[in-house]
């Protein structure tokens, strides 16, 4: 294909984006002329270069567009409901074309002739004021009745929907007014003005200061930018002694961060590249299932690397699929449910620390526990027994299960059941989360956690074999130390079978070292059943992982840093030993291997057994639990609990990275400023050591995190809830540890940063009050 | 020293009895043999580096090397004529550093380990010679051919046929 071709689709397929975010909107603003000499525009650069590159096909179909877009344009036809549709179906007709004329570089002609025919025909027909209900009542009859609520509602407001505005100030709006629609079309028509105004130069200013990149180019660029942090960081080590080297790196180093973030940023998009296409969506979807339905969108601005939205698109197809089939209920059910019968779906999308938070959410009937229950134990997903012992929030996770569907029979929108574990699988392909929240009668949120780039992933640095391994974070739930006294008894063997009771489930374990080398086992120990039992009493480490829902324990020799690593591809040879992802550089130049964990568990014949599958609700239970699972520190010579839903780190690290913002004490944690809470003196206790470490608890309070100064971390226990007596009121704020009443860290009560000049008065922090209730408790 | 440019595909090496052209070659030494690289196949040529092992890959896979932000893989070249692998590499005194030639093909990069690297040999192609046939079949799928110098044989080696997914393939 050559160059101008290229050229052509590109420029073409950016025009079809404008002309679909346009036609969207010229729906709710029919006679925006801003909008239709935009969409006039797209169509009309087609044809001409169509016309130039010899696409007669196209030219055909464009041409016939632009004649019924110039008649829209002069004011001579107003925009309605069948004209949109039609526009519509000539752009996919356009995109179609566009597709062919990349895959196979020409037009396929012929096959589809006669489509193009129809629609062309459909066209010329629109152009004749009038016809439009004739075609629609002809559309009825064969398609879904859908759209004969939309023409109901468009016949039944003519004047309202088609006729032009009757503003006298607005030169631009044609007579002549009905007098009827005055007051509607002046509501519609105040809000598109400043709007219409402000875009157009900002659109030119847009085109004059952008220019487009080769993704391939941006990668190339980020490889190198990744080289140049790995050389700076040796230069740093090999200059550390000499004083004259010293500014120079620190400058390297600062301009190194700096091309490093501006590169980033360079593959990042904003999520209106993806978002811009639901409107069309959830236009066809609610007119095809007679739902009333108002998009609202929230900040598009977001920016996401370029990878991670095209990752993420289908799955919020899938959502917004769902939410208008199975959310949004029919208008009359809405009315008599006492609702607005035009239902809201929501698209939000935020940043929220290392994560860009997606949010679909609608207003409609939300999910209902009981039957999510009936349809899993119908489809046989769960046996009822287990199903009636499951809380409200586990059987709503039962929806991500394949296969579900709550749907009574099978439509093209959705209920085949594939759907919403779609959404989980390909979430977490990317390292994201799904979460939902759903209140009946009120609605349904789904929120797609997604981290902010692709290329870079937290992980634990793990050692086996004299050999550094990368485990991903996401898969990682927990790490269990075996002192070399404790391996005999710790771990245990049912046939050659490792086990590890983990609070009193069995967890079956895979020797990393042992499965990485096959040789060494036979050579080490006769292969005898009980040589290979015993092992040699050294230090074990246990990461528990969970790869879809496959829970194991990885045995390793040791545990390195957790470490952001960037991932490199692996060659097509070494990726179909099937157990590495990738590979990265560490911090110290050395190379460490990416381990798969779910190509690891399925080597190791680790599968969703019965017993496991009960395990992982057992799990669940253990979350619901966690509410009442607390942390047990120590802060100065007092006890005190965290709850342990909140932690989300314990950090060891020395003094001096403590900093203060006027009298109080924060950390920059990964890049952003953690508030400490030291009322119990710990820092000040730990100041007269220069190489004093201290341990910093951080926490989850809302949606910002809290750091706590503590001096040890004590345990992790069950507290029970303590009655006043008498009264057998529930106490707040303390809780039973250990036999021992303990305070609860109030979190809510530590200060939020100061945003402007209230520094000084933020040292007068709340947790002060809170280890008194301790002591008066506990006395 | 006057050198003709090689297009890069050339590496048919035929036998063109009427102009012979000279032929520049990396030359590198694995066990006792002296192979040839042409020149214009290889990127770079790394000293003193000792490649990552990947646990359960063929065992052609010499480990991974961190090469300018990629991670390529590399062939031992030693592993791939069922040589054993060299512990006291007699260069560095230090086990599993090695010299690593980066390959260019047509798939992508890679890097060769080798024993050491030698000097830059020109030869001419009047003085080469096809495979023998009495070659093992492994060897005679990785060598094209042979030049005849002054001071012994020079072994060609074709970089496509190197390309640990070649290997791979054929491997399989």
């Amino acid at each position: 294909m050559d160059e101008l071709t290229r050229e052509f689709l590109i420029e073409s397929q950016e025009g079809l984006d404008r002309m679909e975010r346009c036609l969207t909107d010229l729906e709710e603003r029919p006679q925006d002329t801003e909008l239709l000499g935009e969409i006039f525009r797209s169509v009309h650069t087609i044809k001409g270069t169509t016309g130039f590159l010899g696409f007669r096909r196209l030219e055909k179909l464009a041409h016939a567009g632009e004649n019924l877009l110039g008649l829209l344009r002069d004011g001579k036809l107003s925009a309605n409901q069948p004209i949109i549709t039609g526009l519509l179906q000539l752009m996919d007709a356009l995109r179609g074309v566009l597709r062919t004329i990349e895959t196979h570089n020409h037009e396929g002609e012929g096959k589809d002739a006669h489509l193009d025919e129809q629609l062309i025909s459909l066209l010329v027909e629109l152009q004749r004021p009038g016809a439009a209900p004739i075609i629609v009542e002809a559309k009825v009859s064969a398609s879904t009745a859908g759209e004969a609520a939309a023409t109901e509602k468009h016949l039944s407001h003519p004047t309202a929907r088609s006729s032009p505005p009757a503003l006298p100030d607005s030169d631009t709006a044609p007579a002549p007014p009905t007098p009827s629609s005055v007051s509607i079309s002046k509501a519609s028509r105040t809000a598109p003005e400043p709007a219409a105004d402000n875009n157009k130069p900002k659109v030119a200013a847009a085109s004059d200061s952008t220019l487009r990149v080769d993704v391939a180019l941006l990668n190339r660029m980020m490889n190198l930018v990744g080289e140049l942090v790995l050389t700076r960081n040796q230069i740093l080590q090999a200059t550390a002694l000499d004083p004259s080297f010293t500014m120079l790196s620190r400058r390297l180093d600062m301009v190194t961060a700096d091309l490093r973030e501006s590169v980033m940023k360079a593959r990042m998009q904003p999520v209106s590249n993806v978002f811009s296409k639901f409107p069309r969506i959830v236009r066809d979807l609610s007119q095809m299932l007679q739902r009333k339905v108002r998009l609202v969108m929230e900040g598009q601005e977001t920016e996401l690397d370029k990878s991670l939205l095209e990752a993420i698109k289908d799955p919020l197809t899938h959502a917004v699929r769902n939410s208008l089939d199975h959310g949004i209920e029919m208008p009359d059910v809405r009315i008599a449910a006492g609702k607005d019968p035009e239902g809201t779906l929501k698209l939000r999308a935020y940043q929220e620390s290392s994560h860009v938070i997606i949010e679909v959410s609608d207003d409609g009937a939300g999910i209902g526990v009981e039957r999510v229950r009936n349809k899993a134990i119908e489809r046989g997903l769960i046996t009822a027994e287990r199903a009636s012992q499951l809380g409200e929030r586990e059987l709503l996770q039962l929806i991500f299960l394949p296969g579900f569907s709550t749907a009574e029979t099978v439509t093209n929108v959705s209920g085949r059941g594939v759907g919403m574990d779609v959404v989980r699988t390909n979430v977490e392909k990317i390292g994201g989360k799904v979460e939902l929240d759903s209140r009946p009668g009120n609605g349904t949120t789904l929120r797609l956690r997604i981290p902010l780039t692709l290329a870079i992933i937290p992980a634990l640095i793990v050692r086996s074999l004299n050999q550094s391994f990368a485990l991903p974070q996401g898969a990682l739930s927990e790490l269990v130390h075996i002192p070399p006294d404790r391996v005999a008894t710790a771990i245990e063997w049912i046939e050659g079978a490792p086990l590890y009771r983990l609070r009193g489930q069995l967890l079956p374990l895979i020797f990393l070292d042992r499965m990485l080398c096959p040789g060494l086992l036979a050579a080490t120990s006769n292969a005898s059943s009980s040589e290979s039992e015993s092992l040699p009493e050294r230090d074990h480490f246990i990461a528990v992982l969970d790869a879809d829902g496959r829970r194991f324990g990885l045995v390793v020799d040791g545990l390195a840093d957790p470490e952001e690593i960037v991932v490199k591809p692996l060659s097509t040879v070494l990726k179909t030993i099937g157990l590495y992802s990738g590979a990265t550089v560490l911090g110290s130049g050395d190379l460490a291997l990416i381990l798969d964990p779910g190509s690891i568990a399925t080597r190791a014949g680790v599968t969703m057994s019965r017993a496991e599958e009960q395990a992982g609700t057992a799990l669940e239970d253990e979350e619901d639990a966690m509410a009442s699972k607390f942390l047990l520190v120590e802060a100065g010579d007092r006890h005190a609990a965290v709850s342990i839903a909140d932690v989300v780190r314990i950090e060891r690290l020395p003094l001096a990275r403590v900093e203060y913002v006027g009298y109080r004490p924060v950390l920059n944690f990964q890049g952003q400023l953690l508030p400490i809470e030291d009322s119990a003196g710990v820092f000040a206790s730990a100041a007269a050591d220069p190489e004093a470490q201290i341990i910093v608890v951080v926490c989850r309070e809302g949606n910002r995190q809290v750091g706590i100064a503590v001096s040890h971390v004590l345990d992790v226990a069950t507290g029970d809830e303590l009655f006043e007596a008498g009264s057998q009121h529930r106490t707040s704020g303390v809780t039973l540890l250990n036999d021992h009443v303990t305070g609860i860290v109030d979190l809510r009560a530590i200060q939020p940063l100061p945003v402007s000049s209230h520094a000084d008065e933020m040292q007068h922090s709340q947790w002060n009050q809170v280890p008194e209730d301790i002591e008066e408790t506990v006395a | 020293m006057s050198v003709q440019p090689v297009a890069k595909s050339s590496l048919a090496f035929r036998k063109e009895a009427l102009a012979p052209v000279l032929l520049e070659m990396c030359s590198v030494r694995v066990g006792p043999t002296l192979f040839g690289l042409p020149i214009t196949h290889i990127l770079e040529i790394v000293g003193h580096t000792c490649p990552q092992d990947v646990p359960l890959a063929p065992e052609f896979v010499g480990g991974l090397v961190h090469y300018r932000g990629d991670v390529l893989t590399t062939v031992s070249l030693r592993q791939l004529l069922g040589l054993p692998r060299q512990n006291a590499n007699a260069k560095y005194g230090k086990d599993g550093c090695h010299d690593i030639i980066v390959l260019e093909s047509s798939a992508g990069c890679f890097g060769l380990l080798v024993d050491s690297v030698g000097e830059v040999l020109t030869v001419s192609s009047s003085d080469h010679e096809p495979n023998p046939s009495i070659l093992d079949a492994r060897r005679s799928a990785l060598f094209a051919g042979a030049y005849k110098l002054q001071q012994g044989l020079l072994v060609m080696l074709d970089p496509e046929k190197l390309d640990p997914i070649r290997l791979g393939a054929t491997a399989a």
